[in-house]
């Protein structure tokens, strides 16, 4: 994959919540390069940083989260220590991960049209991309329905599409399949990456569910207690199956499967272990 | 989660009252505001009830309408109650006929008719309002008047808020007694408040970072989605509620034979009929009330 700009700079980061009781940081020196057009996955348990790394982001954090700020973040050549979280709302598009909490409005279309009435999109903008976006998260044809009277994964989908509607230029997504069924979740994770490949969209997505993210991530990064433990292609990173374990993580069914082969002595993977299925197929023939 | 209905709310439909603009309405609803409390005469009172009982006719709207006047007349009945025995009403009073220890007066029944029909009108222009336009509609017409777009958004997250409090609860509610919480009533209710206010605080704290996302407040220009038309026929509608109030007022206020407190005068018949009436109209919705909670 070409690389493109680096857009997203975290340059040695750290960040303690006020409101944590033992003053400990959330992330610690972070040092992250994201590049224009990039699909990264976080990977980490509950509480290793993943939301807080996000929350930089669109800079939240520093804005408008208490605590205790340090070293350099750019997004885009912009420092969001100077620049507001509503400014940045036009390059960074935020799903977070409890999708009924994000929900204002008395009508689909209103909730998705709020973020373009803020910058600024004409009416008749607003009436072609509404249904656009809603297409695009399959929730066409709902247009009137109340927000509230959705199901989780409709919600879940909602709040992406309102994202998606502020034609971001980086979408960061917090665990946004976490109330999908799983073939919802495969369908979410192929929308973001068709608006990566299409539009170029740079999509920071954090999830739980490695297998999808094998297939279509094309960085990994792997987090535990506040700091990046592991940084390459799927391929690279879930090859380490030895420390994933250590870190009460889970790698592709596929790639522990040809780990236990391996150790066994039963398979040679000269090319690394196989992380998808396919992949897994014609390795294992 | 399903949606709950809460009991004043827009009831969709196409009628001549729904396609108007909610702002032409609402100037119908000050007027008549103004008016109910401008005069007690039960008559002109009376009259204004009726109008609006054709409009809630033209919005067809009976049924959700007389859900709410069910608990909302009952309650004002004890205005008659209360009022017959003890009238607020400058001395001296006449007496019609005696009940026991109290005596009903005859400026009594006129005050507390007048205050009856008094509520009925205001509840009844504002139901025909409410019930007949979108909230979203309400809001972004008083968006156009001028209300601050804040001021809008708090309105409309409140309006939210409720249903979804009340949803909150019940799940609360039913958590706690998988629990073995036992006690109706008040026992039952007081240990579910906790979690339901925390849950909201967080709920706020989320939804404000997520709205600060989409660029909530952000400086430049703002649009709207939601497009109010006003038309001719809405002006038309404004025009005839300001007329008919303003000249309404004006006469209220001018002509001061309309007090009719010391000349509309009341049979002890009638006036027996109307307290007890009023009383055991009262004590049934009481028991129907009684009843219903006590069996939830």
């Amino acid at each position: 994959m070409a690389k493109g700009k680096p857009v997203i700079e975290f340059k040695d980061v750290s960040f303690g919540y006020a409101a944590a009781s033992d003053r400990e940081f959330a992330i610690e020196n972070i040092n992250l390069t994201i590049y224009e057009g990039e699909y990264v996955a976080l990977l980490g348990l509950n509480g290793a940083g993943k939301t807080t790394l996000q929350l930089c982001i669109n800079g939240v954090i520093p804005n408008s989260i208490m605590g205790e700020f340090s070293g350099e973040f750019s997004v885009y050549g912009q420092d969001t220590e100077v620049t507001s979280v509503r400014e940045m709302a036009k390059l960074v598009g935020m799903v977070f991960d409890n999708p009924e909490f994000q929900l204002s409005q008395m009508s689909v279309a209103e909730e998705i049209a709020l973020g373009m009435e803020n910058i600024g999109f004409s009416f008749e903008e607003m009436n072609r991309i509404i249904p656009e976006v809603l297409k695009i998260v399959g929730l066409s044809g709902l247009e009137e329905r109340s927000p509230f009277a959705l199901s989780g994964g409709q919600q879940q989908r909602l709040s992406i599409a309102s994202a998606l509607a502020m034609r971001p230029k980086i979408l960061v997504m917090d665990e946004p399949t976490s109330n999908v069924d799983p073939i919802g979740k495969e369908e979410i994770f192929a929308v973001a990456a068709k608006l990566n490949k299409e539009e170029n969209m740079t999509i920071v997505m954090a999830e739980h569910e490695v297998e999808v993210m094998a297939a279509y991530a094309d960085r990994v990064i792997v987090m535990d207690e506040g700091k990046i433990v592991l940084n390459g292609t799927p391929k690279e990173v879930f090859s380490e199956t030895a420390l994933f374990e250590r870190l009460g993580l889970r790698t592709p069914q596929v790639t522990e499967l040809s780990a236990k082969l391996a150790k066994k002595g039963t398979r040679k993977f000269s090319k690394g272990y196989p992380v998808t299925l396919d992949e897994a197929v014609s390795s294992l023939r | 989660m399903q949606g709950i209905a809460v009991p004043i709310s827009v009831v969709p439909g196409n009628s001549p009252i729904h396609r108007i603009n909610p702002i032409p309405k609402m100037v119908w609803v000050l007027g008549i505001l103004v008016i109910s409390f401008i005069t007690r005469n039960p008559v002109i009172l009376g009259g204004v009830f009726l109008l609006g009982l054709l409009f809630v006719t033209i919005a067809q709207i009976w049924p959700s309408y007389l859900r709410v006047v069910m608990v909302l007349f009952p309650i004002s009945l004890t205005l008659i109650l209360l009022q017959s025995i003890a009238p607020a009403f400058p001395q001296p009073w006449t007496p019609i006929v005696a009940v026991g220890p109290f005596t009903i007066w005859q400026e009594g029944i006129y005050s507390g008719l007048s205050l009856l029909l008094r509520i009925m009108c205001m509840t009844t222009f504002a139901m025909v309002m409410i019930m007949t336009s979108h909230p979203s509609d309400i809001f972004a017409s008083m968006q156009k008047v001028g209300l601050p777009y804040t001021m809008n958004f708090i309105l409309t997250m409140t309006l939210q808020l409720i249903p979804i409090l009340q949803s909150e609860f019940n799940t609360v509610l039913k958590a706690q007694k998988s629990r073995g919480l036992k006690g109706t009533g008040f026992a039952a209710i007081l240990p579910s408040m906790v979690p339901v206010f925390v849950g909201a605080i967080e709920r706020v704290q989320q939804l404000s970072i997520s709205l600060e996302s989409r660029a909530f407040g952000s400086s430049g220009q703002k649009t709207s989605y939601r497009q109010v038309q006003f038309g001719f026929k809405d002006a038309l509608v404004l025009a005839a509620g300001a007329l008919f109030s303003g000249a309404m007022t004006y006469w209220l206020l001018v002509d001061k034979t309309l007090d009719w407190s010391r000349t509309l005068t009341f049979s002890p018949a009638f006036a027996l009929i109307l307290f007890f009436g009023a009383g055991i109209g009262f004590l049934l919705f009481i028991a129907f009330a009684l009843r219903l909670v006590l069996t939830a």
